[in-house]
């Protein structure tokens, strides 16, 4: 097996007085897809952004070690500067920032952090323009204020735009398949592809396996009442959508 | 509404002093008051209004929130220019903005047209009589500006112009008053896009006092840009009135981002059927500022219509205050007023103080509007750190973001663009210019 990206051992957070995450255990090889599923409630999101830093998230217990380091020691920014790359379930509108400006200050804040000069603004504006075609997205939308206006469909393909133009190490998708019509789904799910590599891994995080019938997972994880029940190989997708999540709940407990 | 409240003047300055020390400024200033520019009846009637006025008083809603301590020991008679005329233009060139492209440029030094500074073109047509408006204790300030201008901008503006007038006030030794003051008419049918900026690094021991007045006639069209970017310890007084006859289209944006206390007395009265007033509004203050503004909108005619739209951040221990009430009249049937004020506060001892008032004597009124105040939406915030953004630009952006509704809808572009460069620049370096739109 190759390395661990990303480990997590014995993970316990909350939010308030309640406990959302109860001793996640999760190794994420570098190279690997790993598809997080889950009924809802069960701590998906809460562990998308406990690795992302959002504030309001208590870590009580546990250690979460990215690339050899402490991953919980970082801000988010260090985090993103470091590879990794949080998609949101719901990315947030930002009028008046332009889309491409946002797309640049990340890349460079990410070069800089790796002591790299910043992007040429020219090659940089091809790279962006390239990648948006991939992800079918219409030039006018990077001239355009973040998500301002945009359908959930175009936001999810703008995260996925932002995931090809900075090119994270580690890439956690917080259920980027929900509210997607069966095209838009196929096109952020090419966009998934085109991030695997054996230098990177990605984490989807998913209600649903329809997802994964465009993005094969080399393992699949479930996640119920804050903690990992089972983790198999890709054919788990399958059997939880022929027998839902009922089945897996009364075997763990 | 709190414990905050501040008494607007000092007890120390009594209503008999402050008659005093007008008295005493007349004196001082009476050879400087040139009577070509306002008659001396028009000075003298406005200078006993002014003391009948007196003060304003602590409870008066209309001046609640101003921090008038400076009253205390401002001085208002202005200083006599003949000896450091040449000192000041030089000051002042340093301060100027760069230039608009398009616009024809007044400059005017601590109250005084300075011509060696300016486009060759007349700041006073002496075919153009006075425009003084009526003026309430709203305006209170206004009439001091009557009594003490020492030099103004009067022009009919009978085509299609576009003028910029810059207001700069420079450090002097002793104690002076600067009354900026404008008076423009835009006759019917003609279009005036008007860039009015105040700038200037005089501090503490000026006291600035600006009046404008606008008429904009019937059919005609103004778009007016009025920049405040005053040093952050400077003392401003202003004082705007706009009248608008039938279908005229008057665009205001107000960019207040200097002065260390600041009292914005703003009237628009929309008398001729149909006209309409799009007012647009940004104000940011940081430190221990004070920003009061009142601004009141009366709709007097059938068929007007105006919309407000006013965006303040406050951060550190600063206020800003936006008071904006709208009056439609019995006679102003199917007059449409909105208003949105939002403000944005950026740390603990920070205050926003937003209140929308309507009063309307008509059943055939469409009227709406919103006030809310906030911090920074936690969401945005970490959506943009989780992209890699440092906090100070992610804060910017976000700032940005808020303002940018105030500005995004000027009719004018080269003003949209000024405006958009103007609030960027406030915000901090972070925020490069290719973050707008």
């Amino acid at each position: 097996m190759n390395p661990s990206l990303l480990s997590i051992r014995n993970l316990h957070a909350r939010v308030g007085d309640r406990e959302v995450l109860r001793g996640i255990e999760l190794d994420v090889p570098v190279g690997e897809v790993h598809a997080i599923m889950g009924p809802n409630g069960s701590g998906k999101s809460s562990l998308s952004n406990v690795l992302g830093g959002k504030p309001g998230y208590e870590v009580t217990a546990g250690t979460v070690t990215y690339r050899g380091r402490d991953l919980l020691a970082m801000a988010p920014e260090e985090r993103a500067r470091e590879g990794l790359f949080l998609g949101f379930q719901y990315p947030v509108e930002i009028p008046g920032v332009n889309n491409t400006y946002l797309l640049r200050a990340a890349l460079n804040a990410a070069r800089r952090h790796r002591g790299q000069p910043e992007v040429d603004a020219y090659d940089f504006l091809e790279l962006v323009r390239a990648r948006a075609q991939l992800m079918k997205l219409d030039e006018s939308f990077l001239s355009r204020g973040v998500n301002e206006g945009f359908s959930g469909g175009e936001k999810k393909r703008n995260e996925i735009l932002q995931m090809l133009v900075l090119e994270p190490v580690l890439a956690v998708l917080d259920e980027t398949d929900s509210g997607l019509d069966i095209d838009a789904l196929k096109v952020v799910a090419d966009g998934i592809n085109r991030q695997r590599s054996p230098e990177r891994a990605l984490v989807l995080v998913t209600h649903y396996q329809r997802l994964l019938d465009h993005v094969a997972p080399d393992r699949v994880h479930v996640l119920a009442g804050g903690r990992i029940v089972k983790s198999a190989g890709p054919e788990l997708a399958r059997e939880l959508e022929q027998r839902g999540y009922d089945w897996l709940l009364e075997e763990a407990a | 509404m709190n414990a905050a409240v501040r008494p607007p003047v000092p007890g120390s300055l009594s209503q008999a002093a402050f008659e005093q020390r007008l008295r005493d400024a007349v004196m001082d200033a009476a050879p400087l008051l040139n009577a070509r520019l306002l008659p001396i009846s028009v000075r003298s009637a406005a200078l006993n209004r002014a003391l009948a006025a007196g003060l304003p008083q602590i409870r008066d809603d209309l001046w609640r929130y101003a921090d008038l301590k400076f009253l205390g020991s401002a001085p208002w008679a202005p200083s006599p220019v003949a000896q450091d005329a040449a000192r000041w233009q030089d000051a002042a060139r340093a301060l100027l903005p760069p230039r608009e492209p398009d616009f024809e440029r007044l400059v005017f030094v601590n109250g005084r047209h300075a011509a060696d500074l300016s486009d060759p073109l007349p700041a006073f047509d002496a075919q153009v009589g006075p425009l003084v408006p009526e003026r309430t204790r709203h305006e209170r300030f206004g009439w001091l500006n009557d009594a003490f201008a020492t030099d103004l901008v009067r022009l009919a503006v009978t085509e299609s112009r576009r003028i910029e007038i810059v207001f700069v006030a420079t450090p002097v030794e002793a104690p002076q008053a600067i009354h900026p003051r404008l008076e423009l008419s835009v006759l019917p049918g003609a279009a005036l896009t008007l860039l009015e900026r105040h700038v200037g690094n005089a501090g503490e021991n000026s006291l600035i006092n600006a009046a404008t007045q606008l008429h904009v006639g019937a059919g005609a069209r103004c778009q007016h840009l009025r920049e405040q970017s005053l040093a952050l310890d400077a003392q401003f007084l202003d004082t705007l009135q706009v009248a608008l006859d039938a279908d005229a289209e008057y665009g205001l944006t107000l960019l207040q981002l200097g002065a260390r206390s600041l009292r914005s007395s703003q009237r628009l009265s929309l008398y001729g059927a149909r006209a309409s007033a799009q007012i647009h509004g940004a104000a940011v203050a940081q430190g221990a500022r004070t920003l009061d503004h009142s601004l009141l909108v009366d709709h007097v005619a059938a068929g007007t219509r105006s919309t407000q739209v006013l965006r303040c951040i406050a951060r550190d221990r600063s206020r800003i205050a936006w008071r904006s009430r709208v009056e439609v009249a019995a006679n102003a049937a199917n007059a449409v007023s909105e208003q949105s004020l939002k403000g944005l506060l950026g740390g603990s001892g920070a205050e926003v103080d937003l209140r929308p008032q309507l009063e309307i004597h008509t059943d055939q009124v469409r009227a709406s509007h919103g006030a809310t105040t906030g911090a920074l939406d936690e969401n945005m915030r970490f959506y943009l750190l989780s992209r890699g953004l440092d906090l100070e630009t992610a804060r910017s952006l976000l700032e940005w973001s808020f303002l940018e509704d105030a500005v995004s809808r000027i009719g004018d572009t080269s003003l949209r663009r000024l405006a958009e460069r103007r609030l960027v620049a406030t915000l901090g370096s972070n925020v490069a210019s290719e973050a707008l739109q």
